[in-house]
Formats: structure tokens, sequence, C-alpha cells
């Protein structure tokens, strides 16, 4: 499997009056599970929006390189999976014809897609709610069928834009453990959270707020650096609002 | 305050009413005018002349200049006369000399409202062009017949359920795909599809075939009742008439795709689509209203609206059987309406999420 990193460029997006991103500069190393911490309105979604093409940047660059050699995005977006932050899957549709339409949409053959779906329902423990409407799942069961949609094509790069917003503990643990699971596979997952404490679970973390990046690197290492106990910390400290 | 926040309820709130009073007091003319009407003139005398000077001078017919090669049948099966008046080789002399002139009008009973102005309105001119014909006094100088074509006993439904297609089309096809692609906005599920390899072409050809097949059958539905139920007779191709449909259809979905690419939200795509696609469809497309007796501003406008070209096209085909090169204008113009349309869809089909 390809192995892709992503770095920006002093980055900027802004919409009409506001300014949504202010010159970030991230490095998104391969291979590794990135976290990507802010609070609400820190822009952590038009970052996973820009990322996956869905935006155009305002100023600055992104560079996706492919086993360490500059790519076009072109060569990237047939990997690259992507889960919105917004309930974005078919409410009417059956968990089992989610997979069907995202084997579609992704054009998998029929081999493929049967081992593949087998080990994510088995992964996910979804098997049992095969034939249950996605409008009718729990929070938790929902976002996991979101990272099976998207886990389906085993991508290169995954960007999860707040998977375990809203789930209860229990839940947000599992779905860690899959992410676990995943990082074992070598590939570039980009996770956004307002959950602080998700941050420690992450290998790099990206501190994000307003717009501006606040730190970046090893979660003990930033720690350390900052002189900080704990995440909440480092965002007070630096004047930035929870 | 919270209708003030959002200013496009307001701004329909208080425009609709406006648009509305426009139409109703400009483009929609209960009373039938500038009827065009074809003459054959077998008399050329003096008589006939005037009588000819009486129905251009009333305000509600128009001369049409007579082509040599077709004659005013052939006029009313084009669709380039609504009625046709027929003056006997004898007219002015059967006058002069207080024999019995007959004169016949011919109407095309295929636009029913039309038909029952010009009804409505020929006793008068009669009466007039009586008083002003009457060499002696002979108390009735000469007689009127009058027919209808196509349609001859002006039954109502026979002029109606031909052009509902156009109707459902109108709401089926705009306002359900404009609803559609509208609800992959809002529910997010157009962010998760636009992130996929899947192509933008593929999404829309997705989105769109099920609604044209959908539309299709709404159609071949209106098609059986009205045959089956009501009686209306066929006349023209069938072919022809599934080919205006999909043109049509063509030219709506699209439309539909449009409004809901640029409204990205479901309540304001449906104000749209009843706004651009119903009400065109049954006010301004000639459906109730003739587009003749319109001012020429509204006559203008109605030339951009594919429903007006499917109305004539679909009239003509099954009242009158008329055939393609009869129908070329209204085909071309409907042709080339759906293909803007798509044009335009396609370019304003985001394949991102740039607000």
């Amino acid at each position: 499997m390809d192995s892709f990193s992503i770095k920006t460029d002093n980055l900027r997006k802004s919409f009409d009056k506001t300014t949504a991103l202010d010159g970030v500069s991230f490095d998104f190393s391969a291979g590794l599970l990135h976290g990507l911490i802010g609070s609400d309105g820190a822009g952590k979604t038009t970052i996973m929006r820009l990322l996956a093409g869905l935006l155009k940047p305002s100023a600055g660059g992104i560079n996706y390189c492919r086993d360490g050699k500059p790519a076009a995005f072109s060569e990237l977006r047939p990997s690259l999976a992507y889960m919105p932050q917004q309930a974005s899957l078919y409410p009417d549709l059956s968990i089992d014809e989610h997979l069907d339409f995202f084997r579609e949409l992704y054009r998998l053959d029929a081999a493929v897609y049967a081992r593949r779906s087998a080990e994510l329902l088995e992964i996910t423990r979804l098997e049992k709610f095969r034939r249950r409407r996605a409008g009718q799942l729990s929070g938790g069961m929902y976002k996991k069928l979101g990272l099976m949609c998207a886990l389906l094509q085993s991508p290169s790069v995954l960007l999860l834009d707040e998977p375990t917003n809203g789930v209860d503990p229990i839940s947000r643990r599992e779905f860690w453990e899959l992410l676990y699971a995943l990082v074992a596979d070598k590939i570039l997952i980009i996770v956004s959270t307002a959950y602080m404490d998700e941050a420690e679970r992450c290998a790099r973390v990206h501190l994000l707020d307003s717009g501006r990046l606040l730190a970046s690197g090893e979660p003990r290492a930033v720690l350390k650096e900052t002189g900080a106990v704990n995440f909440e910390e480092i965002f007070i400290k630096k004047g930035a609002r929870i | 305050m919270h209708i003030l926040r959002d200013p496009f309820t307001l701004a329909l709130a208080l425009g609709l009413p406006v648009m509305l009073v426009t139409f109703f007091g400009y483009a929609i003319d209960f009373e039938v005018k500038d009827i065009k009407i074809a003459v054959s003139d077998r008399d050329l005398g003096p008589a006939a002349r005037r009588l000819k000077e009486i129905f251009s001078t009333s305000g509600y017919f128009s001369l049409v200049p007579q082509a040599a090669v077709s004659g005013p049948v052939e006029m009313l099966d084009s669709g380039r006369a609504s009625a046709a008046l027929f003056i006997e080789p004898d007219f002015s002399k059967k006058l002069k000399g207080g024999g019995k002139a007959e004169v016949q009008f011919v109407l095309d009973g295929s636009d029913n409202s039309k038909a029952a102005a010009v009804m409505g309105y020929l006793p008068g001119i009669q009466r007039a062009a009586m008083a002003k014909l009457a060499v002696q006094a002979a108390p009735e100088p000469f007689s009127a017949e009058t027919r209808f074509l196509y349609n001859s006993e002006l039954n109502s439904r026979w002029f109606t359920v031909p052009g509902l297609a156009a109707i459902i089309i109108g709401l089926l096809a705009i306002l359900l795909t404009a609803l559609t692609v509208a609800r992959e906005w809002e529910n997010g599920s157009m962010e998760l599809l636009l992130s996929t390899p899947v192509r933008p072409l593929e999404i829309m050809a997705g989105k769109l075939a099920p609604y044209g097949i959908l539309v299709l059958a709404g159609v071949f539905f209106v098609y059986l009742v009205s045959r089956l139920v009501f009686g209306v007779p066929f006349a023209g191709s069938h072919m022809l008439y599934l080919a205006a449909c999909l043109l049509f259809i063509t030219a709506a979905l699209s439309q539909g795709l449009v409004i809901s690419v640029i409204t990205r939200q479901q309540q304001v795509a449906m104000q749209l689509g009843m706004i651009t696609g119903l009400l065109p469809s049954m006010l301004l497309s000639g459906f109730i209203f003739p587009v003749e007796s319109m001012p020429k501003f509204f006559q203008y406008l109605t030339m951009l609206l594919p429903p007006r070209w499917f109305m004539a096209a679909a009239r003509g085909i099954t009242l009158k059987g008329a055939d393609l090169g009869e129908l070329a204008v209204p085909f071309l113009a409907l042709g080339l309406l759906s293909a803007g349309m798509l044009a335009l869809a396609l370019v304003k089909f985001k394949t991102d999420l740039e607000p």
C-alpha cells in the first residue's frame, strides 16, 4: 500500500467576513494517527474539507506526498476516505444497503467486497444489525457505520471529522479501539475532536484555536514543552477560550 | 424578528403577491385578442374587402397574410392561424342582387378557450358587417356558418387533458428534482458523495434517472386515463409525442437541478420550484390562457419557457395530428431550451463545498 503524507504551508481560508483558518502549517506524517484538537469553531472541519479537496484554500498550499515524493491530489483521491462530521448517511437505507451503495461508488469487485464487508461487520460488531436502517441506529452505531463505509475501499488516507462527537463514553472507547486496529495497517489517519482526553490517544496532536495552530507534536512532548499537566491547560495558558 | 432574519421568506412574502398581480393583471387577459384569422377570399369583390376590413378593425382579429402555397386549413394545421374565414366566389354579386350570400368560419377547436371567445365575438361582428354591407334594407344580407376543426364538439376535456402532461412534468420533474438534490445537500450526504471518486456527472445521472422514469410513468398514466376514461382522441404520432415529452422532461429535470444546486435547502428549493416550475406551466404556457392574447412583453417572455412550446407541440400532435414539419418551431425551441438548461445545470453543479 502507498504511504501518503500531507503538509500544509501557511494555509488560509476565509468565508465572506470570517476567517476560518489564519495561516496554519501542519505536518501530517505518514502512517500515524493524528489528532486535530480544538474547541467548536476552531477550524477543524474547514481543514478536513480542504484536505479532502472539498474546499479551495484562500491562500497557502497543501502538499501531498506519496512515498516521500510530491504527488498531485488526483493521485491520492482514489484512496482517500472522508467521514463528515454531519450525519451524512441515508436514514432510510439499511447497513447492508449502505455497504452495497458504497461498493458501487468505489467500484469494488465482488470478491474484495465480500471479504472486506464481512471483516468490517465483525470488527464493528454490527453483524446483528445488518438489516436495520441507519435512521434507527444509535449514535455510536451510526458513527461505526460511517466508518465502515469509509473503510470499505481500504483507504491509504482516512479523514474523520469529529467521529466521536455526541457518542457515549463506552462507544467512544470502542471507536478508538477500531482506530488503533487501523494504525497497524500503516495508513494516515487524521481525526478531529473537541474532547481533550482523546488527544492522548493520538500519535501526534495538533492543537488548534480560532484558526491558529497553538502547538503540535507527540502528546507527551507537547505537554512537556508547555509545562502543562493536561491539554485543557495549554488552551487556557495560551489565552484561548474553550 | 425571525422573519427578518430569513430574507428569502420575506422576499417571497412580499414578492409573490406583486408577481401574481402582475401575472393576473397583465399577462392573463381573459379577453382574447389578436386572433389570427386566415381568409380565403374567392370573391375579391368590394363587399368581401369591406368584410375583411371589419374584421381587422374590430381589434379582436388580425388578418394573416395569405401565403400563396398554403390554404387557410393548412395554416390552421400548423398553428399559424386559429380561425379561417371562407368567402364564397360570388359573395359581392349575391349581396348586390339581394340574394343569400354565405360565408363560413372555421375555428381551431384544439384551443378551447380561444374558440369559445371567438364564438362570443362573431355575432357582434356579424351584426356590424350586416349593417355596413346592407345595400338595400334586406334584413339579413348574408348568413354565416361556423364549424370547428379538430374538436368539433368543443369538448373542453379534449383541450385540457393533452396539456395536463405539461403540468405533471412541471410539477414532478422540477419540484421533485429540486427537492431531492437539495435534500442531499441538507442532510450532508452530498459532502460524502463528493469526497468519493464518483464523478459529478454520475451523481447527476443517478439523481435524475429515477425521476425521469417516474415522470414518464406519470405521463403514460395520464395518457391511459385520458384515452380510456375520457375518450380523448390521439390524432398524431405517438413517437413524436414521446420525443416532445422527453425533451421537455430533460429541460424540467435540468431546471430542478439548477434550483437545488443554487439553493441547497429543501424549503427554498420547493418555493423556487413552485414559482419557476409550476406557475409558468399553469399560467404562462397557454394551458388555460392563450398566449396570443397576452401583452407583447409576456408573449416574448413565454418564448423562454419550455412548457409553452411543449403545450403547443402536445396539442398539435394529439388533437391536430400535426407532423414534425408543422411543429418544427416548437420542437426546435424545446430542443434549444433543454440543451441550454442542461448546460446550465452542468456548469452550476458544484464539485466542492464552496459557498
